[in-house]
């Protein structure tokens, strides 16, 4: 009787597999090769989400943060800004913003590891490189958000690397995995993007470059636009930025000049003149060529009508503080390196009456050119910088790098480089793109609202460190 | 048991070889029913102790070959009483004609579990069996409001929100709830509703509920583990197992039943200001007073305050409560046609229902037709049940607090008798809110309505292998289409800030579901030299349920009058349509043994084997068993000098029952479209929800001792028991670390234990069924007490938002009940500051309130709860009268927290309880029990909110004549009888709250007619 049950149990089995019509099942969507693409891109244009770069982590929360923009103090016009730009963490607005963002990057992840656990035994045949593609991607994807959760809510890595800063979640996990110290996250982090780049050895980036059109023959574009992928340098240079970060800059160097060798070879070329000077009416804004990963937005105008477009006023409209702009970014001369000739200023920031706007998010005349959809992630001028930070110990010996770079910039050439001046040009280079909070914490020094010091917040952990979520400490 | 042990029919014994016999003796004869006369077929004629046998023909008549000498001649059949006649040699003749009973008290005395059927003499599980007049008795309105009156274990929850709202689905629940936190709100379904089975098949609430009462032949509730184990995952919630009738056997009879009732609202719990005290009260909460120094602002408020205390002169004091209801009229029929032969048998019903709610535009009407047909020959029978029911509801669009709301001191029309939309418009240029009239939203042309068909065809098919052995394979399909629409017009006063093409809202809900389910079970019964009673069920049962919902929403109306939907003027701006769809099915195996030692010992188990396609892969199957135990000491041999006893039986049972209301798709992960972009590598799909393949399912393990006792004659009735759950794992919906990528999950988090007893007893203390005269008194009492273990901080986040809460009082934590009350201790008002004095952890008093010294204040589980009642029956006559108490618990009022402390800028615009004027603490009146009139303090949860809730309710009284036969044949009928019932008569409480919030509570007389033709 028993067995007779259960050969009868297990022709049922078949039965009671019920597949959800409404929903896509897990099953179902990764019986194939598309699913995990489409599963992949998924995450990719998640990323463009207001809460991770498309706002929060791009422009708006993490740059304000940086001190990127002069801040009113005019409740009605700049509204909960003010307290962030006092980097007053605990309000209840900017508590649920900073859980927001934290919960958001962390359900990614979970799609990462969704994706990657179901990579382990796939039950589908892969074409070519594209499973090693899928796998490093996604890896990749894992490593990065984690990397930015870490600068953002982990403690000064510089100072205490030893702090307990956020988990970790390498799997899919109905338990919630324990708080590690950011030595730990960072060997994680490293483990991920190591990984990745071997699976993305054979990327088409390194022999084809980005191929930023679709292909003619309407086939599959999986292959295609690698620059807005995490392809083989964009995961490069990830460990580029991470080994800065982590004060290894040894394997920053290394990895940073890969980077910059690939794009002397062609790949990543320094932004034509013509595109930039040569067409002052419709400039390519962002230097696209250089951009080693960007995300795509289909809305990117948004962008810049929500933040930083002049006819916002009287709404608050974000752009840099006039006196640092004419002091000691774009003026100054020889001591600061800034000077209006300088690319950067002449195609992005744009008079209106009395004050200059930062137009790097408008849009070029073209309406379909994929360049209006592009949220820059890691650029070129980064590598440089990079280089030029982790050359030696003695950050003046890197001043040949930064020189090579403005060389590409219309501006002359420095004569000596400091930590500041460095600031200064890691503020021209990467001005909108969120990178700057994370610069000042990682160097430990106040951060440049203004050309005046005396205003500028001290480097503190209650500056530099945002309390985890209370979801996080609670449970 | 008898009937497989005694009364299987058909044994085909006839052709033996007789021939070797010398002397042969010849019975013959005819066997008819006492009841009508008609012959009987299939009956079954043996010799004891030989193979001699034989059964009847078509029509009734036998003719048996025996050995010429003394012996014993057995007639059995299906349902009826065993004949036995001696034959002496001489007594031939007596033989031609042999009348057989039926067997009338079968239905009384035997379990019906829906799967199979015990002796309740035989049977270890608890359950409570109520034959139809039973439930009639206690009311007609539906079997689930009858059964609530009839078993304290059946409990009905008390919805205050929705009061008596025909169209609302209860809670209800047996023995208390197993679970759960969190689960109803996140998928909609109750995970303690218990498990309805009607004529053997599964079935929904809302089928019950709309179940003609008039169909009903029996309910049987199965408590505890060994009576519902049978049922494996889907039983720890018990299972209440309904049969309708089956057509009776005889000429074409036709029947009527008819119920008509009325129901008035009961408003006696609202306890609200007349238009003085209104406006004394906002007078005393400043409403009237300028805040900003704007010496005009004053002067208008002054005017404002005198134009309306003009009005109150001029005698306004409106009652708005009244606006909105009106006496229910309910009227339900059910005309039956019923008969047949031996052979077919048939019944034919229509019945119709209309209950009109005491809130106007709200009713519910419901068209049943059923026909049922029973084919029986030789050794197979085929039954079949069809039933089509037809539904349409109606809800009313505007909410009865609305009315509860607005404010006596206004007039309800305007001077030329028509109806503003406003009550309160402030002039141009004044920082003040509008006040809207409930009328108007109620006199404009909103609807909400619901209608639905659908078809129930349940077949089955036995086969009788022997007197002992019985085949049975059944299939049942179910059909519902129902369909919802709702309209808000645009003239409606939520659209006043809506753009011209946003006004009116049309939305079209549609609902449908297809069940079949399908069973084929052996079923052996035996007793073994006359001491070995085997009883064995085996079977294999599948399932399949698949729900979809389709639903879009329209805007843009422009006129009040046109409503269809093709008037719309488009979708609402980011809306899209709605689909959901959800497919069950489950595969299970099943097997029942029961085993009696000379009816003394007895001993059941039960094994089922359950896969359920929303268990998860690695976790599909799972096992359900129980063993139940029984003692029957009324047949040992030392009780036997003694009849005192008629019945003494011990029983316990333990079993592992399972839960299966859950998603359809819990333990998947999905993935959903990212609708928002789409990029040049195409689409993107993103998780959707996170399915947790590691759940494990909810299981309660579940003990139970009893004893039933029947004495003295058979005037005391007694059962009594004792129970104590274990659900553990519990399946709840925690809220995790954001870092987990999910914010919630489906988690196993701890058990709850639950002990209780339940007790009912009845006497008779006049006891002369025959002659019709019999008094009995009943009470019924039971208790139970849960308590949460091993949950550790799952819950903490829950505990965080209820302390953050205004009103929450539910906390979880170990040991802690879910029906605990949770505050922070009140010492009073200070009569000296009036300010609040609490209680701190430690025991000192401050007048800082801090949430973390919360004790438990009360439990909202009373101590005990049940019901008494009487029947007297003379004759024809009888009266019956049910009230039901509730004692030792507590509540937190929520109306004197809500509506007496905690009015705010914007609740004091409404109009309130009566209490939030007096007893105010004020210079003059210190000694007061409530906070001084402010419309800026808040009030904290404290335990002076907290109130015994003790209570009495008239749950139910009626009165009953059948009239006598003379009487009715004179009539030419062939019975009839009357009834009168009145429910939820009164209501004596010990805590004053509002109920009936969206809906009042009603109270309900009912006359019910039964004819027979």
């Amino acid at each position: 009787m028993a067995l007779v049950s259960l050969l009868a149990v297990s022709a049922c089995d078949a039965w009671l597999d019920v597949k959800p019509y409404d929903k896509m099942s897990q099953d179902e969507l990764l019986s194939t090769e598309d699913g995990f693409m489409k599963l992949l891109n998924g995450i990719y244009i998640e990323l463009n989400s207001d809460m991770l770069y498309g706002g929060a982590l791009s422009v708006e929360m993490v740059e304000i943060m940086g001190g990127a923009y002069t801040i009113g103090t005019d409740n009605t016009v700049w509204g909960n800004y003010a307290d962030l730009a006092e980097y007053e963490y605990g309000t209840d607005y900017w508590r649920a913003r900073f859980s927001e963002t934290w919960n958001k990057a962390y359900s990614l992840i979970l799609n990462c590891n969704l994706l990657l656990e179901n990579l382990q035994e796939p039950q589908v045949r892969f074409t070519g490189e594209n499973y090693k593609i899928i796998k490093g991607e996604a890896l990749a994807l894992r490593a990065m958000l984690h990397f930015d959760m870490l600068r953002l809510f982990g403690p000064v890595y510089s100072r205490n690397p030893d702090m307990p800063a956020i988990p970790y979640y390498k799997r899919y996990s109905v338990v919630p995995n324990d708080i590690l110290p950011a030595s730990e996250v960072a060997s994680e982090i490293l483990h991920d993007l190591q990984e990745a780049r071997i699976l993305l050895a054979n990327d088409p980036v390194r022999t084809s470059g980005t191929m930023t059109s679709a292909p003619s023959d309407g086939s599959s574009s999986f292959m295609y636009y690698r620059n807005l992928r995490l392809n083989y340098y964009a995961v490069t240079a990830l460990l580029a930025r991470c080994g800065l970060y982590f004060g290894d800059k040894d394997a920053a160097y290394d990895y940073a000049v890969e980077v910059i060798e690939a794009a002397g070879s062609g790949i990543f070329p320094f932004v034509d003149k013509s595109l930039v000077t040569g067409s002052p009416d419709d400039p390519d804004r962002i230097f696209s060529s250089e951009i080693i990963f960007a995300l795509t937005h289909s809305q990117r105008n948004k962008l810049f009508k929500n933040y930083y477009d002049p006819s916002r006023i009287p709404n608050y409209v974000f752009r840099m503080d006039n006196d640092l702009m004419s002091d000691l970014i774009f003026g100054g001369g020889a001591l600061t390196g800034g000077n209006q000739d300088d690319y950067r200023y002449r195609v992005n920031w744009v008079a209106t009456g009395a004050n200059r706007y930062f137009y790097k998010y408008s849009d070029m005349a073209d309406p379909g050119s994929i360049v209006n959809t592009m949220i820059p992630m890691i650029r070129l001028g980064e590598m440089y910088l990079i280089v030029a930070e982790s050359r030696s110990e003695d950050i003046g010996a890197g001043v040949v790098y930064v020189n090579r770079l403005r060389a590409n910039r219309g501006v002359s050439a420095l004569q000596t480089l400091t930590a500041r001046t460095l600031q200064y040009e890691y503020i021209r280079e990467l001005y909108g793109e969120g990178q700057l909070f994370f610069m000042y914490k990682r160097m430990f020094t106040p951060i440049l609202f203004t050309s005046a010091d005396s205003r500028n917040p001290r480097p503190s952990d209650a500056v530099f460190v945002v309390p985890l979520p209370t979801s996080e400490t609670d449970n | 048991m008898k009937n497989f042990c005694l009364a299987i029919a058909a044994v085909f014994l006839s052709i033996l070889p007789l021939a070797a016999q010398d002397n042969v003796a010849v019975l013959k004869g005819k066997v008819i029913d006492s009841a009508d006369g008609y012959p009987l077929i299939g009956v079954s004629v043996m010799v004891e102790g030989t193979k001699f046998g034989t059964v009847t023909d078509v029509d009734g008549l036998y003719e048996l070959r025996i050995p010429d000498q003394k012996c014993e001649v057995t007639f059995s059949y299906v349902g009826y009483d065993d004949e036995i006649r001696i034959y002496n040699l001489k007594n031939a003749s007596s033989f031609a004609k042999i009348v057989m009973y039926m067997n009338t008290t079968q239905l009384a005395d035997v379990v019906v579990t829906g799967v199979y059927e015990r002796k309740k003499e035989s049977f270890t599980g608890a359950s409570a069996t109520f034959k139809t007049d039973q439930l009639k008795a206690v009311g007609s309105n539906n079997v689930l409001q009858s059964l609530k009156t009839l078993d304290p274990s059946f409990k009905m929850m008390e919805n205050s929100q929705f009061g008596s709202n025909p169209n609302m689905m209860p809670d209800v629940e047996i023995r208390g709830k197993t679970s759960v936190v969190g689960l109803k709100e996140e998928y909609g379904t109750d995970p303690n509703q218990p498990l309805f089975i009607l004529d053997g098949f599964e079935t929904t609430i809302e089928t019950i509920m709309n179940l003609n009462m008039n169909r009903v032949a029996s309910v049987t509730i199965l408590k505890d583990a060994a009576s519902t184990a049978i049922y494996g995952s889907k039983a720890s919630n018990g299972v209440v197992v309904i049969e309708t009738k089956a057509p009776a056997r005889g000429r074409l009879q036709l029947s009527y039943k008819g119920d008509y009732g009325l129901s008035l609202a009961d408003l006696s719990d609202y306890n609200l200001m007349n238009a003085r005290e209104k406006l004394e009260f906002e007078t005393l909460a400043g409403v009237y007073k300028d805040n900003t120094g704007d010496p005009f602002a004053q002067i208008r408020l002054d005017n404002l305050r005198n134009e309306r205390l003009k009005e109150i002169e001029r005698g306004v004091d409106t009652y708005w409560l009244s606006e909105p209801i009106r006496p229910g009229i309910t009227h339900k029929h059910n005309i039956y046609a019923e008969g047949g032969e031996d052979k077919i048998r048939y019944g034919i019903g229509v019945s119709y229902g209309n209950v009109d709610g005491v809130m106007k535009d709200s009713d519910r009407q419901t068209l049943e037709g059923n026909v049922d047909l029973i084919y029986r020959t030789g050794k197979f029978q085929f039954s079949n049940k069809l039933s089509l029911n037809w539904l349409d509801v109606t809800n009313p669009t505007v909410s009865f607090a609305e009315y509860a709301y607005a404010n006596p001191y206004y007039r309800k029309r305007n001077a030329d008798g028509g109806v503003d939309r406003y009550l309160y418009y402030p002039e141009e240029g004044v920082d003040d809110y509008p006040v809207a009239n409930p009328l108007w939203n109620a006199h404009l042309n909103n609807w909400d309505r619901a209608s639905g068909f659908g078809f129930t065809n349940n077949f089955i098919f036995e086969w009788f292998v022997t007197q002992d052995l019985r085949l049975r394979a059944k299939f049942g399909l179910t059909k519902q289409d129902d369909d919802e629409q709702m309209r808000l017009s645009p003239l409606h006063t939520q659209f006043d800030d809506a753009g011209e093409t946003e006004k009116g809202l049309y939305s079209h809900t549609q609902i449908k579901e297809l069940i079949y389910e399908g069973d084929a079970s052996v079923t052996f019964g035996k007793l073994f030299a006359k001491k070995h009673l085997v009883n064995a069920v085996g079977g294999f049962n599948f399932s399949s349920n698949r729900r979809q919902i389709y639903g879009y929403s329209a805007t843009g109306f422009t006129d009040d009058h046109f409503d269809a939907p093709s008037f719309a003027n488009g979708y609402p701006s980011g809306g899209s349509p709605d689909y959901s769809e959800s497919l069950k099915r489950a595969a299970s195996f099943y097997i029942n043994g029961g085993y009696s030692y000379s009816e003394r010992y007895l001993l059941d188990f039960n094994y089922r084997l359950d896969g359920a396609s929303m268990f998860g892969t690695g976790n599909r199957f799972r096992n359900t068993w129980s063993v139940g135990t029984g003692w029957n000491i009324h047949k040992e041999a030392f009780m036997k000098d003694s009849d005192f006893f008629s019945l003494l039986k011990l029983r316990g049972s333990v079993g592992n029952p399972g839960n299966q209301n859950f998603s359809a798709y819990q333990a998947f992960s999905t993935y959903k479209f990212n609708g928002w972009m789409t990029n040049v590598f195409g689409t993107g799909v993103i998780l959707n929800a996170l399915g947790n393949t590691e759940l494990a399912w909810q299981e309660t393990t579940n003990y139970d001792v009893g004893a039933d006792m029947i004495f003295w004659g058979e005037r005391i009735n007694l059962t009594f028991d004792y129970y104590w759950k274990h659900t553990d794992p519990l399946l709840a919906v925690i809220t995790t670390p954001g870092s987990m990528g999910v914010t919630s999950v489906a988690m196993n988090a701890g058990s709850q234990k639950t002990r209780g007893w339940e007790a009912t007893f009845r006497i008779s203390p006049v006891y002369r069924p025959s002659e019709g005269i019999m008094w009995n008194i009943s009470l019924n009492a039971t208790s139970s007490r849960s308590v949460y273990a091993d949950i550790g901080n799952s819950f903490s986040a829950l505990n965080e938002s209820g302390k953050a809460s205004l009103a929450g009082t539910t906390r979880y934590y170990d040991g802690g009940s879910p029906t605990a009350i949770w505050a922070v201790r009140s010492a009073g008002i200070d009569p000296a500051t009036g300010k609040e004095l609490f209680i701190k952890k430690d025991g000192t008093y401050s007048f800082t309130y801090d949430v973390n010294d919360e004790v438990v204040v009360g439990d909202m589980q009373p101590k005990v709860e049940g019901l008494m009642g009487t029947t007297l029956y003379y004759k024809g006559f009888s009266v019956g009268c049910y009230l039901r108490y509730r004692w030792g618990g507590q509540t937190f009022n929520s109306s004197l927290f809500q509506k007496v402390e905690n009015i705010g800028t914007q609740e004091v615009y409404n109009n309130q309880d009566k209490r939030a004027l007096y007893d105010r603490w004020s210079e003059t009146n210190r000694e007061a029990y409530f906070k001084g009139i402010s419309l800026v303090q808040r009030t904290e949860k404290s335990s002076r909110f907290v109130m015994d809730d003790n209570s009495l309710v008239g749950e139910s009284f009626n009165i009953g004549y059948e009239f006598p036969d003379r009487i009715a044949r004179r009539m030419r009928l062939g019975a009839m009888n009357l009834q009168l019932t009145m429910t939820d008569v009164f209501r004596a409480t010990s805590v004053r709250v509002e109920r009936g919030i969206d809906y009042p509570f009603a109270r309900t007389v009912t006359m019910s007619l039964g004819i027979t033709f």
